[in-house]
């Protein structure tokens, strides 16, 4: 399955928030959109997933326009971690979870026998199974983050969006995630794109790097090309020490104190 | 099915209710009245029977109208009244009573009903953004634009009743609330409009719940975010504007209803809904029979519900606050 976007521009009212995107997803890869604040990584996937329309260019899920499906069809093959993962009314861990199976659940009947076994076992998956009855809005940001990440997973998508889904779980919690969404990928033939604010992590779990400044893409390739002194002090403006990590088994970036 | 049952189960309950409650009035009544069974014939079937029906069924409208708007604005304290649909029907209400149309008897619910659907097209029109079509219809500007609108209406209305010499009193009475004189037109027109209204909202609860994920996230889950709010708005305020137009402005039913069911079901709202709205038909047959039968003076309905529904809902908010 490829994903390719075509020459996307879009706006916010007058301010431009991405120039002429061209590029290409394919399944099997785990993709990391790393920039500043501000330079139009979240965008990217809000019109990936559809919750925007570009204002120009077209997005295209193998030959599909992504303009030509109904929100129903696109949340069967794309799904989302959002940053809003602050839930307004008191749902139990369990429900939110299965929210994530409401494309496949027809209007007015229950979740089936399948449905529930899957929201088990992805419950499982992330560790939140304790939590099962909890209410959502009680929970820690973490613990929150981990239940909107499985109502993701249940979704059962070929593509899976993570915008900034790890920013607050705690590094046991984050590699875990990682582990199980990069084994989906590998075995399963799933795409990942991961917005992500660190720079070691995307380079050592992503297959490759894209990197934005103020909506345009910067640089894109393998991390061994992308992550370099020269295009992060480019794009972030800091200056940085680049080298091969042994255990990373990846580049590393290391910043020098002042 | 899930519908049938709910109608059934409705018009069931309170009929029980009603049944005794009628029973009680009719003995009491005895001495008052001539003591022929064409009285007491008379006395339901014409005066009571709809009167009470009608209020159920508005407690009952007035309910799934306050579910669903707090559904859409993701806030446990919005109502019918929060988008100025009550101001609206208000303003139109005062319209006709002050031009004098209260002759015709129809104009005063039609000026109101008009009153409240041109209010919520304004509303919507105000949050409505067309260059940025999502994030126009967030519950922010709505709730923003429900308030700038009603504190307009609500001027337009004090001036209104400034220059209204002697029909003063009865906007002012109006905009209390009533059920007096209620006939079975009134009580078939809600339930119509109720029974619409609750198909619409129990098609799209499942899709309600979604939205409280917030705006991305539902749209990532499969909800066509813009359609539904707008349909599920304009159902809720249909509503609120029939009722409004039927009864004059009831507080916190929509308020209060929703929000002590959330705490004894859970938020799904595919059963928050209905058992809003069975519960809304009780608290405001309730309310109606104080006024009526126990209390020695009629005092308007809309001012009962707030004197009582206010502390009850000050004690239940303060108490789940700190538990």
């Amino acid at each position: 399955m490829k994903l390719h976007l075509h020459d996307i521009s879009f706006a916010y009212d007058h301010d431009m928030i991405l120039q002429n995107i061209n590029c290409s997803f394919v399944s099997g890869n785990f993709y990391s959109i790393i920039g500043p604040n501000g330079s139009g990584k979240t965008t990217l996937l809000d019109l990936i997933s559809g919750f925007f329309n570009p204002c120009k260019g077209s997005i295209n899920i193998d030959e599909t326009p992504l303009l030509s499906l109904s929100k129903k069809e696109i949340a069967k093959k794309v799904s989302l971690v959002s940053q809003d993962y602050i839930i307004n009314f008191p749902f139990s861990v369990k429900d939110v979870v299965m929210m994530g199976r409401h494309p496949y659940i027809p209007r007015f009947s229950h979740p089936g026998g399948d449905d529930i076994k899957k929201v088990g076992k992805v419950m499982k998956a992330c560790g939140i199974q304790h939590l099962s009855d909890r209410k959502i809005n009680e929970l820690s940001g973490g613990e929150r983050q981990r239940c909107v990440f499985a109502r993701a997973l249940c979704q059962d998508t070929k593509v899976l969006l993570l915008d900034e889904a790890f920013s607050n779980m705690d590094i046991n919690h984050t590699l875990q995630m990682l582990g199980l969404v990069k084994r989906s990928v590998k075995e399963k033939n799933t795409l990942v794109i991961s917005v992500l604010h660190d720079l070691n992590l995307a380079s050592s779990w992503s297959d490759e790097l894209l990197m934005l400044k103020k909506g345009e893409i910067k640089a894109s390739g393998h991390s061994q090309d992308v992550l370099t002194q020269h295009t992060i002090k480019d794009v972030f403006g800091v200056t940085s020490i680049v080298e091969f990590n042994e255990h990373a088994q990846a580049k590393q970036v290391y910043y020098p104190s002042i | 099915m899930i519908l049938i049952s709910l109608s059934m189960g409705y018009i069931h309950i309170p009929m029980m209710d009603i049944i005794s409650i009628l029973y009680g009035k009719t003995i009491s009544n005895l001495q008052i009245l001539d003591n022929t069974s064409e009285t007491y014939l008379a006395v339901i079937f014409d005066i009571r029977l709809p009167r009470i029906l009608t209020c159920a069924i508005v407690g009952a409208a007035l309910a799934v109208s306050g579910s669903l708007f707090q559904g859409i604005l993701l806030n446990p304290l919005a109502d019918p009244y929060t988008l100025g649909v009550s101001a609206g029907a208000a303003f139109g209400a005062s319209i006709a009573i002050l031009l004098n149309l209260s002759a015709a008897f129809v104009s005063v619910p039609a000026f109101a009903f008009t009153g409240a659907c041109t209010t919520l097209f304004l509303v919507l029109f105000l949050s409505y953004s067309s260059k940025n079509p999502m994030s126009g219809l967030s519950s922010n500007n709505l709730i923003l634009s429900g308030i700038i609108v009603a504190a307009i209406l609500s001027a337009g209305i004090s001036f209104l009743k400034f220059i209204a010499n002697e029909q003063v009193s009865v906007i002012i009475f109006w905009l209390m609330g009533s059920f007096a004189s209620k006939t079975w037109l009134d009580f078939w027109v809600v339930l119509i409009f109720l029974m619409i209204g609750l198909f619409i909202s129990i098609f799209f609860a499942r899709d309600l719940n979604l939205i409280s994920l917030g705006a991305k996230s539902a749209t990532s889950l499969g909800v066509d975010l813009k359609k539904i709010t707008i349909i599920l708005l304009v159902t809720g305020s249909m509503l609120a504007a029939v009722c409004v137009s039927v009864s004059g402005i009831i507080g916190f039913v929509g308020l209060l209803v929703p929000h002590t069911i959330r705490f004894i079901t859970g938020p799904d709202n595919r059963k928050l809904i209905p058992l809003s709205m069975i519960a809304g038909a009780f608290l405001l047959l309730f309310a109606d029979t104080i006024t009526r039968a126990v209390l020695p003076h009629e005092i308007p309905i809309g001012v009962l519900t707030a004197l009582t529904g206010g502390p009850v809902f000050c004690w239940i908010f303060k108490k789940n606050r700190f538990k």
